[in-house]
């Protein structure tokens, strides 16, 4: 299992377009992925957990992967959040 | 209760006039009582969940391949991320396991955990966390009218019905408008909502009210106006002739008639041809019959890109949009207005900084000349697109000549390393700009041997010239296009581009007037770039009129003193050419 703190850098913050871009990361590996924020901790692949952790710019969020390919896995969310998801601004 | 005349000023939020009768839709859904499942049955309950799912799955897969034929790629999008919400695996399984553990009915459940999971949401301040709550509860709502058994199929309506709720999701609107709904008036949701941008694309009118409005009894007669937000409940019959006349001047049905024109551009009495353009924002149904009649696009609103997703496309995106765009209209062409930002066209976020006065603040071509990154890749997608050689650049909200010259440089630099990555594009490609600030029309003459093309936006440009803000009512009797001090500033840019042989458009919303379209075309305006709604009544107009004297009308017209005189000309001179026809 891997951990790692990521930090939202996108104006808008987790909305619903770059929810989905993380989940759609998230289930092309085999690896659990898990987000927390603050104290709420949710399924990476899952749509309703990720939008219900409301990150805006400027939060914490612990990513975790857990499995064979945990490390490529990680390397991927990483590189989602911290391009802002594609966002400008 | 009996309801008398009541005028009501909400926000508009899609344009259109429409006539008919209120029905209150409960978009609240209906009551779901806790229901104690036994064990042997549980099973059941977790089939009539699955579905109810599947049910909605195939629901919103419809919605968006409906949507995605008349509305391409922004709509989609929306229904895309529901059927994501419809089918997330992870929330589902945690549903049913609370039916099984719980013992009860997979409705009251399922509610329960979606009340929980978009509370957060809904309480949010951000309104991209509140539009996300609505997302869901667009998805859960189906689904637990399917577990309900009932669905929105069950309404039937009578024709010109207006619906009445709180919000209507996207696919509300798609499936209401199917039932013949023909407008919508709402409590909730702005210009920016999903529900607008869907409404605007299927060219509903939609008024956003935000006191209580469920107290309008059914039936009521009711005229919504959606380009301006004015509501009429229990209309006079003066009130219904009036709007019925103001609608079939700007209705989309006239827009259909659009293609019963024997000419266009349309002719003069006298034989000359005026030529016209259409302004456009989203991709919408006019544009099929914009592109067979071959109207070229005088303004293409390119911000829409922007203000539909909440964040700047990415240079494929807007390549493939302006190409889709460019081949649709192959056969003219289209003016590509850079995204125009800041003041009254904000996307609901905290990205813009605060500003004490907008309108004289960041917006235009001002905001774009510093997030440069975001202009180059717009200036870059647009180049890629421009191999058709008929799309033009124009830019909005120039001020002084500086703002040309840095975004001429700036083209300059992408054209240089497109040719050495060896794309091609359109190396004559048209720069035009935008007058709307008094002071780019004082300067026209010095401003135009810089540029192929001018624009006017008369919107602005009145604004700015009487210190007048349009929507204000307090001033509302200033601002007027027609007062001569902006009628001066109009000859100056359009003499200014008759010697620098550019040619001169208006692209305002004053350019499909009737009233002042002897007095523009006397003024030598060579294209008036109107909204599609306009065209039929402008050509029709047009055939009646004697070019050859319009010179000397219009000379006589700019002599005058006050905006009440010249109307009362252009009254005069409408009214002689009714006489005659």
């Amino acid at each position: 299992m891997i951990k790692k703190t990521a930090i939202i850098v996108n104006d808008l913050g987790l909305h619903a377009r770059p929810s989905a871009m993380l989940v759609s990361t998230s289930s092309k590996f085999i690896s659990e992925v898990f987000f927390t924020k603050d104290s709420l901790r949710v399924n990476g692949k899952s749509i309703m957990g990720v939008m219900m952790l409301a990150a805006e710019k400027g939060s914490k969020l612990i990513v975790e992967t857990d499995g064979e390919d945990e490390s490529e896995a990680m390397e991927q969310i990483i590189k989602v959040i911290e391009s802002g998801f594609d966002e400008i601004g | 209760m009996i309801f008398k005349r009541k005028k009501l000023k909400g926000i508009p939020i899609s344009s259109g006039i429409v006539l008919g009768h209120v029905r209150i839709v409960d978009s609240d859904i209906i009551k779901i009582p806790e229901i104690i499942i036994p064990t042997s049955r549980l099973n059941s309950e977790i089939k009539l969940f699955d579905l109810a799912l599947e049910k909605t799955i195939l629901e919103l897969k419809q919605l968006r391949d409906s949507a995605g034929k008349k509305m391409g790629n922004t709509i989609v999008k929306i229904f895309d991320a529901q059927l994501m919400i419809a089918t997330d695996t992870d929330f589902l399984n945690q549903v049913k396991e609370e039916i099984v553990r719980k013992k009860r009915n997979a409705g009251f459940i399922y509610h329960s955990m979606v009340i929980n999971a978009t509370a957060h949401l809904k309480s949010s301040p951000d309104k991209y966390m509140q539009q996300m709550a609505k997302d869901i509860e667009a998805v859960s709502n189906k689904v637990i009218n399917h577990i309900a058994g009932t669905t929105v199929k069950d309404y039937r309506f009578a024709p010109n019905t207006i619906l009445i709720g709180k919000y209507f999701t996207p696919g509300e609107i798609l499936s209401y408008r199917q039932k013949k709904a023909i407008g919508f008036l709402v409590n909730e949701g702005g210009k920016n909502s999903h529900m607008a941008l869907i409404a605007r694309a299927l060219m509903l009118p939609v008024v956003l009210y935000e006191k209580n409005i469920s107290q309008i009894p059914n039936n009521s007669r009711i005229i919504l106006d959606g380009t301006v937000g004015e509501i009429v409940i229990n209309p006079t019959d003066d009130d219904w002739t009036k709007y019925k006349k103001l609608k079939t001047k700007h209705g989309p049905v006239t827009i259909k008639r659009i293609k019963k024109l024997k000419n266009i551009p349309p002719v003069s009495k006298d034989g000359k041809k005026i030529e016209i353009a259409s302004n456009l924002s989203l991709p919408g149904p006019a544009d099929d019959i914009l592109s067979e009649r071959k109207i070229p696009i005088g303004l293409y609103r390119t911000e829409f890109l922007y203000l539909a997703k909440g964040k700047f496309p990415d240079e494929e995106t807007q390549y493939q949009f302006y190409n889709e765009i460019a081949e649709k209209f192959k056969e003219t062409s289209v003016i590509l207005r850079t995204f125009d930002l800041g003041y009254d066209k904000l996307a609901a976020n905290n990205f813009w900084p605060h500003e004490d006065n907008p309108a004289l603040g960041w917006r235009g071509i001002r905001p774009m000349l510093e997030l440069t990154d975001i202009f180059k890749t717009q200036i870059r997608a647009i180049l890629r697109a421009s191999i058709h050689k008929n799309l033009k650049i124009m830019l909005p909200m120039i001020t002084e000549v500086s703002e040309i010259n840095k975004t001429k440089k700036l083209i300059s630099q992408i054209k240089l390393s497109l040719r050495r990555e060896n794309i091609e594009f359109d190396e004559n490609i048209e720069l035009g700009i935008m007058i709307e600030v008094p002071s780019a029309a004082i300067m026209a003459e010095s401003l135009a041997p810089k540029i192929d093309f001018i624009s006017i936006g008369t919107n602005d440009l009145t604004q700015y010239t009487l210190a007048a803000d349009r929507i204000n009512n307090k001033v509302a009797s200033l601002y007027s296009p027609l007062n001569p001090a902006v009628l001066k500033l109009l000859k100056l840019t359009i003499d200014a581009g008759k010697n620098n042989n550019i040619p001169v458009s208006i692209c305002g919303e004053t350019a499909g007037d009737i009233l002042s379209l002897p007095l523009f075309i006397g003024m030598g305006i060579d294209v008036l770039s109107m909204n599609p709604n306009k065209i039929f009544d402008f050509c029709r107009t047009v055939n009646k009129i004697d070019f050859k004297i319009l010179k000397l009308f219009s000379d006589s017209v700019l002599k005058s003193s006050s905006t009440k005189e010249v109307i009362n000309k252009l009254n005069r001179f409408n009214l002689a050419l009714d006489k005659k026809h």
